[in-house]
Order: structure tokens, then C-alpha cells, then sequence
């Protein structure tokens, strides 16, 4: 049912990550006629999660060389008047790079890799013919899963090729053989680039690792829904600008949330799980009387560190690490304080430390033991949420929209309208456009930065506890002065990132070289890959990695206004994920901008609540809406009461 | 096999009387004026429609308390209410037991709730004691094509209102409905696409919790049946497994423009394991509460009690509370056409 796009809108905004959506709701909130648009088929651009082999079909993407000329003939040409002239935009994505896959699972041929869907077909009716066409062709195909779309695709490919498991998968992998080392040990192991006929099976000799069930990389493939992969790797504070957002705006109703529930640390060779809170710090069996009493001082006195500048106000020209160390603290603590709490760089400076230090112990209690959240399914559903709002108070989406190019008049040298792939004109008085739509030639003059991540697929915590469903966050600090610390976030199963007996990790960082130079130093310390475990008995103890990727994802963050050519006054630019753990640039960013458009508006205010509104004139009730900022958690009973403490509550006596 | 018509009986009459009662419907109840605490909510009625965008939001009422996951959270503390704990809750309802269903079907339909006077005037005598809180919150969603009737239907369950010139969905996010099934109470949350639909741009995330899924085409427009695998491949690849789905065919009053046959409908869903079909229409309330009831029903037959146990092992958190008392209906029809 083809419906056309209006073409009158007061805002229309190009990607859908999440600094844009939070953008479009707040616009939207506010009573502007919102136009959403995304060039993809998904929501959250770089910001966005998929399953296991909607990740493969994107990296897909970036691995195909592209015939689109980037600055092909202009079909809008006749769509512009003598008056106008064009910016145009990009037609196809450059902000990932060096993606790299090493896959170390089984991949037995005679497993049939079938995705799973969530529906189970009734067989009986298989043979229906009175059907709508796609629905015939639908419940006769031979393959198990009728409904795929495109994301599907490799695995869909697979059934059909019998013994050409993973087709698609090898394929990826075949076009980045050429990157790998094939010096290095890992890459023995890894699927063959190239053609399915050199698909071996990996060693057999795994199967004397009788402690550990060996998940195949074809259950990987089946279980694929069960992913949700992000490309962006944060966590939430629970004192933090989205947080406060979410709540304020109430669309933290379309999300769930969990507990991060462990801070760790890596120390010399182990990973250790560092004591934060109050309760942490005196159950610690780790501490010693004295590491304890003199961590809780330290900590006590971060919380309102202000108040006391004599306790540091002769340090304010040295580092923090330098600070640390007149502070009787040992060096583990010190660590743990740096590290695991501040997680600033050892060359920040003391009064940085002391903010980041109490930064995280404000947030303690609020909702858990940790001061972070993670969302359930993942990051990738935080820009939808927004973009829902949006939808919501009236905003139009549409995905797969891609846009030709900006109208700008010439003499005002203000942007009209866009020019979408359709050549329809859609006209509107601002334009909010995300940095990598944006030619080359408008961003000729800025040199972005990195950011390298890996995500990988393990079979064990690497911290293994009584309960295996913990998410974790571990800061590795720099291996030398040249590079950054590394930032680990594993994900446990219930967080429905990950498929049941497998963990989710995701590492991060600023980055230097290429992604997987950057991390995989940090990946072997951590893990070991899943066929060596024959290797070295020592690497038992290690968990496996099944499936790991590599890319860097250009950091827009901090690129100023100016930096961009030629944008005209009404058009501004939204920059992709930034390399922080929390999402607080995102924030700021949009409401920066949206006061910036809409000065006199209110920034993503609550919405009515439905009981202020009478119709039959009966006595009114002036409830007032402003009370969003109670939180109320509902905590696991067994994590007792911690919800509604004052955050330092875990400090006092 | 369908259940008693339990709508407007899950709703408690206004609370003249004072005291803990829920929202006032207003309407035929005499004694709507009184507000005896600012604690005292009251619902909407009858709500103009889905154009008017604000006024129709419902949904979280974060000063309400959390409930129904099992876990009472602390109180709510409503603004000048003071430190007061929980907010005042609704009394258990009089007629939840079969024999009051019965006597009020029989009534024609002059249902229990807010419009039968003799009842309602009974019970402002009486004393108010707390409500069971719900046992469970259901989330529920609703997706087809444009225009095919979804927010129609939803407001026709929820509100008993329809609006046949409302044309576009704009400011419907959800909408909370509290039914008493299998003597579990169970507060329904139906969330509507906020036409996001219109350019086939629902997000993922839209799927997600859905424990039941209300799948709906327009019988008198072919294209809204042949767009169906469509939407079904969104299920698949974003909905929970343990969803229940169901297919409905809407506008069943429209039939001699009727495109659709019944069987074409019922073959479909026969495809698909666990899928239900009926044919109803929101415009002339035929088989809306059926559609809704028979779907809560068959998520809590497979939903085994110690889901809330699981929920909470899993110690999901939400950040906002759901509102305690969901919109409240008007008085119900004076004839409620039976299934």
C-alpha cells in the first residue's frame, strides 16, 4: 500500500543514531512536524545492534567494493531552480573500516546451519495453494524459514548448499584473508578465505575437551536471533544524562534495563573483581583490615571532595596517579581507583580524577550495586525508543530513504529542501544531518579520529563466579605509554545479547592503528582461541573465544561545526558514537542543538499525563506531572533495598 | 469457546464514599463529585479520539507505584501527598466471580462497572479495603497496515470508543487495561505503532516484549491481506518465541465490500503454529473484547506461575512505574452484542 510522503515538514533530520532521535523527539515533542529519514533498512546507524547474522550481512557492506561512483551525474539537476544549488550527499557509507572476523568455533560441514525462526511453521499447511503469491512461494520453499528478509541472507544461502556451510560467512572471510597475519598462530585456525570447498572442519582433536560443551559455530548461526550485537559499546550511569533523559521524557518506558553487576579489574595476569561500594569494600576477601578501612577513607572523601581542597589542592599540577600514590594507598588500590573507578587516563589530572571518582560513587545505589545500567537487547534500542517518541507526537519515519542532496537558496544561502532518492522535494525550514552523510567534500577539512572495537563470542566469563549470569565491565589499562586502556564489556545471556552458554564481549578503545592491532593483545591476555585450548593446558582456565570481529568506526565527535564547508545556517550536523562509556556527549550534543534551533522550547519535557485531562467536567484533579523524577526500580528482592538511597548512603557510617 | 464479557467488570465503580477508590468513571454515578484525598485518581473518558495528539497519551504515571512484577516496589509518592507510601488503591471488585458475570450478561450487559447504580451505590457504602494490586502486566502489541483498524481496536477494548473519521494514529502510544482472567489480575498493556507503520519503519524494538501479538488486515482491502507475510517476517526476526499471535480480520460490518473471505483468513493462520484467527469489527464492538480476552487467556495458559519468579530472578528493571489505575471507561452500552 504505497503511500507518498508529505512534502511540507518543519525539521527534517537524516540518521537515525542516537544524538538524531533523541533530536527528532524532543523537536517532535515540542509540536514541530518531524521528517526522520535513514538511507538503511534498520534504525541507529552506527549506533545500531543486530543478530548474529544481520552483523555478517552488514560487514558484507563494507567488504563489497563499491560500483557507486560517489559523486555520480546528479539526477536532481533538473529538480533545482536557476536560484538553488545543491549540496549533495553521500551515496554509500565510509565510517567502517579494517573489519576483520576470525572465527574459531567448529565448523563441522555436516551440521545444516538453519536460522531459527521465531515462528514454527505448521507443515501440514505447507501445501496451501490458495495462498497470496509471497505466501506460496513462502510455504513451499524447501527451506525452513520462509519469512527471511535480506538480513537473512547468509544464512538462508546455506540450506540450499549442501555442504557449503557458511558460504556466506567464508565469503566475508575470504576477502580479508589478505589482511591477516599469517604469521600468527590464531590464523592458522581460522576459516579459509575463498571458495566453500577448503571449509575443513577444525581440528578434531577438541574433542578430548570433554568439560566444556563445544558450541559450533553452526548453533552460533542458528541461534542467531538470540544476538543483538552492538556496534557502539557503552553503558549507562545511573546518574547520567540519558538516564535523567529517559526518565524526565518517560521514554524510559519502552525499555528495560540491567544491572551491571560487576566492576573488574586486570591485574598483573587476573582479573579481579574490585569492591566499590560499601558493602563491596568490607565483604572483599581480597582487601586486607588496613586496605579497607583506608580505601573506604579515600572514597569517603571523593564524595564530596570539594569540600576538603586541602586534601588535594597542592597536587592540582600533577596527574592523578601521581595524587594517588601520596595518598596511602596501595598500589592494588590505587589501581582499582584509577582504573576501575575513575577510569580516566593515568595522565588526567588530579582534580579530573577526583570528579570521574566521584562521578561513579554518586551513581552507586541509585538502581544497583554498580553505577551502571545496561539496556535489555542492547544499546542499539535506545535511539529506537526516542525515534518511537518522535512517532509518537506525530513524527514520519522512513527507512530506506536516502537522500540526494540539500537545496539551498542562493541568495538567503539558506537549505529548502532535500532531494530524495525518488526525486521528490520535500521542503522544511531546518535540517539536522548526521556526519557521515555528509561528501567528501563537505568534510575535505577534518581529519576524524578512530575508534577500535572488537566484539566477540565466548563460551565463559572471565571471571568465573557461582552465578554465570553477570555483566561485567573491566578497564585494561594502557600496555605502554603510546597507546590507550582498553575497555571490556562481557554480557551474559539474560541481557538477551547472546545465545544461552555464551557471553557477549565487546572491547573498545581510542584507536591507534587498526582495530585489531589495537586489541588483540588484549583479547589473547584475556581469552584464549577456541582450538588452541588443546594446546596449552594453562589456557584452560581461560574461557573461549568462539567468534571474534574487528573494525574501526570513524569518531565524529569532536569535530566542530566550523570544520564542515559551506553548511548553510539552518543545516547542523550530528556526529556518530564517540569513543566514552557513557552516552553524555550524545546528550548534550542534542540539546545543545535543539536550544540552539528552538531556544524558547523545553527539551524533551514530560508528556501529559492522561489524568489531568477531564471531559466531563467533573472536579478537576491538578495533578502535576513533574514528579517524573522518582525513580522507581524494581530491584531483584535479593538484592535488598539499595533503590532510593541518597548515593552516598553506601559510604556513610 | 469464548469468555464472559469481562470488561467493564474489571473496572470498580466510582468511590463516592471516599476513601481508596480508583478512578471515578464519572457518568451515571451520583456521587462523582466527591474527592474525598488528593490521592484519589481519576481516569479519562471517552476520549475525543487519536487526532488530538497530547490529550491522548496514556501510559506511565511515574508517581504511581510499581506492581504487578511481583516485587511491591516502595511506595509512589504522589505530588502533595506526602510521604504517603503507596497511593491509595482500588478496592477488590464485587462481581469478579462467574455467577455476578452471569447475572450481568444477563442483564444485557448493563455491566457491573461504573453505570449500574444499584451496585455502584452498594459498594460506596461499603468500606474500602486495598485492591489486590495485578498479578501480572501483559504486554501486548498491535500491527498490520495502515489503516486497517489497529488503534480502532484498541480504543474499542479499551475505551469503548470509536471514531470513524480518525484517520491517522498520532499521539497513541499505549494504552492499560486491567482484566481479571482465570483469577488473575492482569493489567494489559496495548501498545499501538504510532504510525510508524505508514512507511514500513517499526522499529525492532517495538517487538520486543511482547508476550502476545494481535496480527490485523481489513477485510475489505486485498492489499492489507497480501502485505501480511510481511509483517510476519518482522515477528519472526524480532518477536519473542513465547509470543501468542493472533489474526484479525477488522471491519467485519463492512462485509458486502468484503474481499476477504473467512476461509482465506483462517487458512492463514492455520500456517502458522499457535496462531489464532477471528473476524471482528471495532466500529460495531463485534468480537473486540473476545480478540483481547481469548489472547490474554492463551498467553497465561502457557505463562506458568513462577514466571514472576523468573522475571525477578532476572532483575530486569524498568524505571518508570506503570500507572496502578488504567484509563477508566465510560458506562457501559445498553446492549452488548454477544459472541
Amino acid at each position: 500500500m504505497a503511500d507518498s510522503l508529505p512534502t511540507e515538514f518543519d525539521v527534517i533530520i537524516i540518521g537515525t543514531g542516537l544524538p538524531e532521535s533523541i533530536l527528532a523527539a524532543a523537536c517532535s515533542r515540542s509540536g514541530q512536524r518531524v521528517l526522520h529519514l535513514d538511507s538503511r533498512s534498520y534504525y541507529g546507524g552506527n549506533w545500531a545492534s543486530f543478530n548474529f547474522s544481520g552483523l555478517l550481512s552488514w560487514l558484507k557492506e563494507y567488504q563489497q567494493k563499491s560500483d557507486v561512483a560517489e559523486e555520480s551525474t546528479a539526477s536532481w539537476q533538473g529538480l533545482i531552480h536557476e536560484t538553488e544549488e545543491a549540496i549533495t550527499l553521500r551515496k554509500t557509507d565510509e565510517t567502517i573500516q579494517h573489519t576483520e572476523v576470525f572465527c574459531y568455533a567448529n565448523q563441522d560441514m555436516d551440521d545444516k546451519i538453519e536460522e531459527t525462526d521465531a515462528l514454527q511453521k505448521n507443515p501440514s499447511s505447507l501445501t496451501s495453494s490458495t495462498l497470496t503469491k509471497p505466501l506460496d512461494s513462502a510455504c513451499l520453499s524447501e527451506e525452513t524459514h520462509s519469512y527471511v528478509t535480506s538480513y537473512e541472507m547468509p544464512a538462508k544461502d546455506i540450506p540450499k548448499n549442501d555442504g557449503e556451510i557458511s558460504l556466506e560467512v567464508s565469503g566475508v572471510e575470504g576477502t580479508l584473508a589478505e589482511e591477516k597475519y599469517c604469521g600468527d598462530e590464531t590464523c592458522r585456525h581460522t576459516v579459509s578465505g575463498g571458495d566453500t570447498d577448503e571449509n575443513k572442519p577444525i581440528e578434531e582433536d577438541n574433542t578430548d575437551q570433554l568439560k566444556r560443551n563445544r558450541i559450533t559455530y553452526s548453533q552460533i548461526v542458528k541461534e542467531s536471533r538470540r544476538f543483538n550485537i552492538d556496534l557502539v559499546s557503552k553503558l549507562l550511569y545511573s546518574q547520567g544524562l540519558l538516564i535523567d533523559l529517559l526518565i524526565k521524557s518517560n521514554v524510559s518506558r519502552y525499555a528495560e534495563f540491567k544491572n551491571v553487576t560487576r566492576i573488574l579489574a586486570f591485574r598483573e595476569g587476573k582479573v579481579e573483581q574490585v569492591p566499590c561500594s560499601r558493602a563491596d569494600v568490607f565483604n572483599s576477601k581480597e582487601l586486607t583490615m588496613v586496605e579497607k578501612r583506608i580505601l573506604m577513607k579515600f572514597l569517603t572523601f571523593c564524595l564530596d571532595y570539594e569540600q576538603h581542597p586541602d586534601q588535594y589542592q597542592a597536587f592540582m599540577q600533577c596527574s592523578f596517579s601521581e595524587y594517588l600514590k601520596t595518598k596511602k594507598l596501595t598500589p592494588n588500590l590505587q589501581h582499582f581507583v584509577l582504573h576501575s573507578i575513575a577510569m580516566t587516563e593515568s595522565s588526567c589530572t588530579t582534580i579530573d580524577g577526583l570528579k570521574a571518582t566521584k562521578n561513579f560513587l554518586q551513581c552507586l545505589g541509585r538502581f544497583g550495586n554498580t553505577p551502571f545500567l545496561f539496556p535489555l537487547y542492547g544499546q542499539g534500542e535506545i535511539p529506537q525508543c526516542f525515534c518511537r517518541m518522535c512517532a509518537v507526537f506525530g513524527g514520519i519515519y522512513c527507512l530506506r530513504h536516502k537522500v540526494q542532496c540539500l537545496v539551498v537558496d542562493k541568495e538567503s544561502g539558506r537549505c529548502k529542501a532535500i532531494i530524495d532518492h525518488l526525486g521528490q522535494r520535500i521542503n522544511a525550514k531546518y535540517f539536522i544531518v548526521e556526519d557521515s552523510y555528509l561528501s567528501e567534500k563537505t568534510c575535505s577539512n577534518i581529519q576524524y579520529k578512530q575508534i577500535s572495537r572488537a566484539v566477540l563470542i565466548t563460551d565463559q566469563s572471565i571471571l568465573k563466579t557461582d552465578s554465570d549470569q553477570q555483566i561485567s565491565i573491566l578497564i585494561v589499562p594502557p600496555a605502554d605509554s603510546g597507546t590507550c586502556a582498553v575497555r571490556v564489556t562481557e554480557l551474559c545471556s539474560s541481557t538477551m545479547t547472546c545465545m544461552k552458554d555464551t557471553y557477549l564481549v565487546h572491547l573498545t578503545c581510542s584507536s591507534s592503528k587498526t582495530a585489531r592491532e589495537d586489541l588483540e593483545s588484549v583479547v589473547k591476555k584475556l581469552f584464549t582461541p577456541y582450538t588452541e585450548a588443546a594446546i596449552n593446558e594453562e589456557e584452560l582456565t581461560k574461557p573461549r573465544l568462539l567468534w571474534a570481529l574487528y573494525f574501526n568506526m570513524r569518531d565524529s565527535s569532536g569535530v566542530s561545526r566550523s570544520s564542515y564547508n559551506g553548511l548553510p545556517s539552518n543545516v547542523y550536523v550530528c556526529s556518530g558514537p564517540d569513543c566514552g562509556l557513557g552516552n553524555e556527549h550524545a546528550v548534550k550534543q542534542a540539546e545543545t542543538l535543539f536550544r540552539e534551533i528552538f531556544p524558547s522550547e523545553e527539551f524533551c519535557p514530560p508528556p501529559p499525563n492522561p489524568e489531568d485531562i477531564i471531559f466531563d467536567g467533573d472536579d478537576k484533579q491538578p495533578e502535576v506531572s513533574g514528579t517524573n523524577n522518582i525513580i522507581m526500580a524494581k530491584l531483584d528482592s535479593s538484592e535488598g533495598s539499595k533503590n532510593l538511597e541518597s548515593p552516598g548512603k553506601h559510604l556513610e557510617n | 469457546m469464548l469468555l464472559p464479557l469481562l470488561r467493564s467488570s474489571c473496572f470498580p465503580s466510582s468511590s463516592p464514599g471516599g476513601g481508596s477508590g480508583g478512578g471515578s468513571g464519572g457518568g451515571l454515578d451520583a456521587g462523582a463529585g466527591d474527592r474525598p484525598e488528593a490521592q484519589l485518581q481519576r481516569g479519562i473518558r471517552g476520549l475525543p479520539g487519536p487526532l488530538e495528539r497530547a490529550d491522548v497519551e496514556p501510559g506511565a504515571d511515574p508517581r504511581r507505584a510499581a506492581e504487578a512484577e511481583g516485587a511491591p516496589g516502595p511506595g509512589a509518592r504522589g505530588p502533595g501527598a506526602g510521604g504517603g507510601g503507596r497511593r491509595a488503591e482500588r478496592e477488590p471488585y464485587a462481581c469478579m466471580d462467574p455467577a455476578a458475570a452471569l447475572q450481568r450478561r444477563a442483564g444485557g450487559g448493563g455491566g457491573l462497572g461504573a453505570g449500574s447504580p444499584a451496585l455502584s451505590g452498594g459498594q460506596a457504602r461499603r468500606r474500602k479495603q486495598p485492591p489486590r494490586p495485578a498479578d501480572f502486566k501483559l504486554q501486548v502489541i498491535i500491527i498490520g497496515s495502515r489503516g486497517v483498524g489497529k488503534t480502532s481496536l484498541m480504543e474499542r477494548f479499551t475505551d469503548d470508543t470509536f471514531c470513524e473519521a480518525c484517520k491517522s494514529t498520532v499521539g497513541v502510544d499505549f494504552k492499560i487495561k486491567t482484566v481479571e482472567l482465570r483469577g488473575k489480575k492482569i493489567r494489559l498493556q496495548i501498545w499501538d505503532t504510532a504510525g510508524q507503520e505508514r512507511f514500513n519503519s517499526i522499529t525492532s524494538a517495538y517487538y520486543r516484549s511482547a508476550k502476545g501479538i494481535i496480527l490485523v488486515y481489513d477485510i475489505t482491502k486485498k492489499e492489507t491481506f497480501d502485505d501480511l507475510p510481511k509483517w510476519m517476517k518482522m515477528i519472526d526476526k524480532y518477536a519473542s518465541e513465547d509470543a501468542e499471535l493472533l489474526l484479525v480480520g477488522n471491519k467485519l460490518d463492512c462485509e458486502t465490500d468484503r474481499e476477504i473471505t473467512r476461509q482465506q483468513g483462517e487458512k492463514f493462520a492455520q500456517q502458522i503454529t499457535g496462531m489464532r484467527f477471528c473476524e471482528a469489527s471495532a466500529k460495531d464492538n463485534f468480537n473486540v473484547d473476545e480478540i483481547f480476552l481469548k489472547l490474554v487467556d492463551d498467553i497465561l495458559k502457557k505463562m506458568p506461575l513462577d514466571i514472576l519468579r523468573n522475571e525477578l530472578s532476572n532483575s530486569i528493571l524498568s524505571l518508570q512505574p506503570e500507572p496502578e489505575i488504567p484509563p477508566e471507561l465510560p458506562p457501559p452500552r445498553p446492549h452488548v452484542r454477544c459472541c
